[in-house]
């Protein structure tokens, strides 16, 4: 008995599942929430230290640091860090210029990386007011944003929350240190925020 | 059969009535979400609450009652008197004061507590003041920022009272909590006299 195929029209079943695959598979994003209102504000603030690396490693670092020197730096660096932020993102907003924002940026990954690559413990003074001077050229550069939110207090929020977060995160790897194998560990990634930046530093200069 | 019986019920539809907002209970819960969605109030409210759970348990049993009774008389005058501009100042103002004392983790003498909460409960409370209502419709309004102000804070004040006694670490993470809540005080009246030039709402 001869076998009959029959042809692959538009309505097979078969042809409709691909087009449907073939749309699914090219899909784009709609972007069709815009950032707008206490949302728009939270997120775009939330997303700033985030998405910003040079920001994202020395907060890290803040707390790898904070975890190496132990108590009461463990707690005091964290909890310290968010006020003079602010101030320096007054600064910002009260349109008082900090030279080489980027730089004291990038430095501040630079100088912390090496803090945790080489487990410096200067005392507790030295630690805060070196903490302190970059977290002024951290808040300086998020509050010059700031008005350009879309919500200004939400934008606020979202920034001081994700940097607490950062450090949060920095103070839990560095209970890795409790372990030879974890402290070795630890100083590795101080190395390699130290690396950044470098690069961050050169790149603000221009170098790169 | 059913296909009849669908369409009827298709051409016979009426109002569900679903949504108690048409049912006149809707200023209820306005007053209920107003200061829940508003940062400006939630913050401060969540930094009293963090105040109050770091007083011991008398001082705070004593204080936080006031605090819903203190948002009613201020949104009550609120909802009558003109808008104060100054009144948002105060509490901007409030971010730092009360983010401050949770940094300082010290207790409060209770008489200091108490003029604490009732003049956050205040201020807060005019701040949350409906001019635009008036008769059953403000007393359901006012009915929901006092319940909302009562459940915040005890709810928030339980809980960290219960973290900072239960958990070692729980001190620490509530001392970050109030250097959070400063550092975004100090940042928004930063950002109203530099930029905006006037409290905002």
């Amino acid at each position: 008995m001869p076998h009959h195929h029959r042809p692959i029209s538009s309505s097979h079943p078969m042809c409709g599942a691909l087009v449907l695959l073939l749309i699914c598979a090219v899909a784009n994003p709609a972007h069709a929430h815009t950032e707008a209102g206490v949302a728009g504000g939270l997120s775009s603030g939330f997303l700033h230290p985030m998405l910003g690396l040079d920001h994202l490693v020395a907060m890290v670092a803040v707390g790898l640091w904070g975890a190496q020197l132990g108590k009461p730096a463990i707690w005091l660096l964290p909890i310290t860090f968010p006020m003079v932020m602010a101030a320096g993102g007054v600064m910002g907003l009260a349109g008082l210029p900090l030279p080489a924002i980027e730089t004291g940026i990038a430095l501040s990954a630079l100088i912390l990386g090496l803090m945790v690559l080489f487990s410096l413990r200067p005392p507790l003074e030295i630690a805060a007011l070196l903490v302190g001077c970059f977290a002024v050229f951290h808040g300086h550069a998020h509050g010059t944003e700031l008005p350009a939110a879309a919500n200004p207090l939400a934008y606020g929020v979202g920034f001081v929350i994700s940097t607490g977060l950062l450090h949060l995160v920095g103070i839990v790897l560095g209970t890795l240190t409790r372990w030879p194998a974890g402290t070795r560990a630890i100083r590795g990634l101080g190395g390699m925020i130290a690396a950044l930046g470098v690069y961050f530093s050169a790149a603000s200069l221009g170098w790169m | 059969m059913k296909r009849w019986l669908l369409l009827f019920c298709l051409l016979t539809p009426q109002w569900a009535h679903a949504h108690l907002v048409s049912t006149r209970f809707g200023e209820y819960y306005a007053g209920l979400l107003h200061p829940v969605i508003t940062l400006s109030h939630l913050i401060p409210w969540l930094a009293l609450a963090l105040v109050a759970g770091l007083q011991n348990t008398a001082s705070a049993r004593t204080a936080l009652p006031l605090f819903p009774l203190a948002v009613l008389a201020g949104a009550a005058l609120g909802s009558t008197l003109p808008a104060q501009q100054w009144i948002a100042v105060i509490n901007l103002i409030s971010f730092l004061v009360l983010g401050g004392l949770v940094l300082a983790a010290r207790p409060l003498p209770p008489r200091f507590f108490i003029a604490l909460v009732m003049a956050t409960g205040l201020s807060h409370g005019y701040a949350n003041g409906m001019p635009e209502l008036f008769g059953q419709g403000l007393v359901l309004y006012l009915a929901g920022v006092t319940c909302a102000a009562y459940l915040l804070v005890s709810i928030l004040t339980a809980a960290s009272h219960q973290l900072i006694t239960q958990r070692s670490w729980g001190i620490i993470a509530v001392r970050a909590g109030g250097s959070w809540i400063a550092a975004i005080g100090f940042l928004y009246l930063a950002f109203t006299l530099f930029v905006t030039g006037a409290a905002g709402s």
